[in-house]
């Protein structure tokens, strides 16, 4: 035990010490909190600036800080504020959308100044207020009295909406975040399993192995190099989702997140320390077989197209999760570490189904591990040219 | 003690050991030569564990050698290997570690040693930074930083200066005289010669020689006497009993089975200056063994 720890220290303190980990989990970081900020920055703004001049600016102002916003104007983000700003004269208030202080300019209450044209939901809520105030004097020339026209006008009930689908919205974010989840997923598999192979090839390709095995058992060396790796890569899955997860709550999305997604984000810890296990023991087991540097893009091929082909099966599927190839590669060891992760973003699974695939796949873990053991204390001191799975297998 | 009993290694039809027994007592220094491909690295690699003989077995202290007194063991293997993005001090404590020592400990040894072989100033310096023979100071460092209580050494003295050679000579020696068994492989004969007490030759998995270095000249039959006699006419020695079979800065060598004849025929062609036995170097026990 003494020394499967000595390893996983060795490894988390030499390998996470180095500018590349390091580094690569900064980057990383921040390209994920870029992306939560990112449908704001391209949602456009809540806030829109609208200038008011002339005839009928008290009425029009009084229209579009009272108007309550539709259905149509909150899309994804809530309710826009609009705040009005009154200008003495028409060169004034033409100077301020020049110069962008304001988005648009209402001028005597039925022209729209604006430079180059507003984008639709500004447009709409202009639209909107114009057609209220416009309706309202219109009633009151054709004789009705202010009063009844003011009722009148607060009677109308806004338009009722029923979905007979799945939210469109709600749909769109399921999607979004199962192919965020499943694309995290792979790279951050990715990087500890190839870390896995690359130490094993070094220490075989270096010798090392041979000093090493006078004083370790195999298990303790392959076991403390998969265990202390492994915490690497889990430090940097948590600084990861840690900086997604602060950034989405700065940047003001994680009330539009579909329900149940913190939940997802937490159960996608677990599939990615039991996907870790499986490909790591193989990494280290097909690592074990090389004894140059050079040979190891073709140990770990097989390795890297089963981590591929599962990472592609199931961002393929998320448009489609209830499918089902989905359902049930979502059982199938080693798929279902990104495909059941997958189709719980997409909020298509009950909790046994995950809690029956897990235990799968903790099962084909428990077979990993033995498999790539026994394979490693096979080949791993065995140098010289590659040695042959099975001959490996069969010892 | 360190036995080593009856080791028998094939890798398919080739056999790399056929039976290969010696010992290597407490304090002794076992210098183990024999051309490239003989079988020393195998016979030293089945001692440290790290390959399972065909047959025959190590013994250590009469027992059966087991994993847990190989942990107590120094081992240099013939291809160096250490971490190359490690730093130098970090890797000898990690190794002292790995042999049992508490970190604390480890870390002190780590220091003194490479205080001992002038690598503090390059204690944080990664080891693929350093010179050869420098990276193989280190690996001495990694095979006796936890005090082994024997050592096997695969070519210890490749790739080293002289210098280098000297201090490398001195630790062995060092660990020797506290009790330590030390086996080592060499092509370096003279060096094998000078600091062993005994010596083991190995040519195609075979022991063709073994014993101290005394009792393998003794055991040569073909000892040669040195003679220099001053003034004397050449040919002086042809009518002799004997055999000249060289010449060595002018004094002659002869093979004979009478020494006294050979003397008093020198003493009677001139002025005896030298009269002596040559006793064979390693080299030549060497040459004749795997002849």
């Amino acid at each position: 035990m003494n020394g499967l720890f000595l390893v996983a220290r060795r490894e988390v303190l030499v390998r996470g010490r180095t500018k590349g980990y390091l580094v690569s989990m900064i980057i990383s970081a921040a390209v994920v909190a870029v992306l939560a900020f990112l449908p704001k920055l391209l949602g456009g703004p809540d806030e829109y600036n609208v200038g008011v001049v002339g005839a009928e600016s008290a009425v029009i102002s009084e229209a579009l800080t009272t108007l309550q916003p539709t259905q149509e104007t909150t899309g994804d983000e809530g309710p826009a504020t609009v705040t009005v700003t009154e200008f003495p004269d028409e060169a004034a208030a033409r100077a301020a959308v020049e110069d962008g202080d304001v988005d648009a300019v209402i001028l005597n209450g039925d022209t729209l100044l604006t430079d180059g044209g507003v984008n639709s939901e500004l447009s709409l809520i202009v639209d909107t207020a114009y057609k209220q105030v416009a309706s309202a004097q219109a009633l009151e020339s054709a004789g009705l009295p202010p009063d009844q026209v003011a009722q009148a006008m607060a009677s109308v009930p806004e338009m009722k909406q029923q979905s007979i689908g799945e939210d469109a919205d709600e749909a769109g974010a399921r999607l979004a975040i199962a192919s965020i989840v499943v694309i995290f997923l792979f790279f951050m598999l990715m990087y500890p399993v190839m870390f896995v192979a690359m130490g094993v090839i070094e220490e075989k390709s270096s010798r090392i192995v041979e000093i090493l095995l006078s004083t370790l058992r195999p298990w303790q060396l392959l076991g403390g190099k998969i265990i202390g790796l492994g915490i690497l890569g889990l430090i940097n899955v948590l600084v990861i989702t840690a900086a997604g997860l602060i950034a989405a709550s700065a940047s003001g999305i994680m009330p539009d997140l579909p329900p149940g997604t913190i939940s997802t984000l937490f159960a996608t810890l677990g599939w990615w320390g039991l996907g870790y296990a499986f490909f790591a023991a193989l990494a280290g087991a097909l690592g074990s077989l090389v004894s140059r540097q050079e040979d190891a893009n073709a140990t770990i091929t097989p390795l890297t197209m089963l981590m591929v082909a599962s990472y592609l099966v199931a961002l393929l599927t998320a448009s489609n999760p209830k499918s089902s190839l989905a359902v049930v590669l979502s059982y199938v060891p080693p798929f279902s570490a990104m495909m059941m992760p997958m189709r719980s973003a997409s909020g298509s699974v009950e909790w046994w189904e995950q809690v029956l695939s897990a235990v799968l796949l903790a099962a084909a873990v428990v077979g990993a591990l033995a498999l790539g053991a026994r394979i490693y204390r096979r080949a791993v001191w065995r140098m010289g040219s590659r040695v042959k799975l099975m001959e490996a297998l069969r010892g | 003690m360190m036995e080593i009993d009856g080791l028998r290694k094939s890798y398919g039809d080739k056999v790399a050991l056929d039976g290969v027994t010696f010992t290597v007592r407490s304090g002794e220094m076992f210098g183990f030569v024999g051309a490239n491909g003989a079988g020393k690295t195998t016979t030293m690699r089945i001692a440290m564990g790290v390959l399972e003989p065909d047959a025959g077995e190590v013994r250590y202290e009469g027992r059966p050698l087991a994993f847990a007194d190989r942990r107590r063991f120094g081992y240099m293997p013939e291809e160096r290997g250490l971490y190359p993005k490690m730093k130098i001090a970090e890797q000898i404590a990690y190794f002292g570690e790995l042999h049992g020592m508490s970190a604390a400990k480890s870390k002190k040894a780590a220091a003194e040693w490479l205080e001992r072989l002038n690598l503090t100033d390059r204690a944080g310096d990664h080891v693929q930074d350093l010179s050869l023979g420098n990276q193989q100071r280190v690996q001495l460092a990694v095979a006796l930083v936890h005090e082994p209580e024997v050592l096997i050494l695969d070519e210890p003295f490749s790739g080293l200066d002289p210098i280098a050679v000297d201090t490398m000579a001195d630790v062995l020696a060092e660990r020797n005289a506290a009790g330590v068994p030390v086996l080592f492989s060499s092509h370096q004969l003279e060096l094998v010669e000078r600091i062993c007490d005994s010596v083991g030759i190995i040519a195609d998995g075979q022991m063709v020689a073994v014993g101290s270095v005394g009792e393998l000249r003794r055991k040569e039959g073909r000892r040669v006497l040195k003679v220099a006699v001053e003034g004397a006419a050449p040919g002086w020695a042809d009518a002799l009993p004997a055999k000249v079979v060289g010449n060595d800065d002018g004094a002659l060598l002869i093979s004979t089975d009478d020494d006294q004849a050979v003397l008093a025929g020198a003493v009677a062609a001139g002025r005896v200056t030298h009269f002596g036995w040559q006793e064979p170097t390693l080299v030549e026990i060497f040459r004749e063994a795997v002849a």
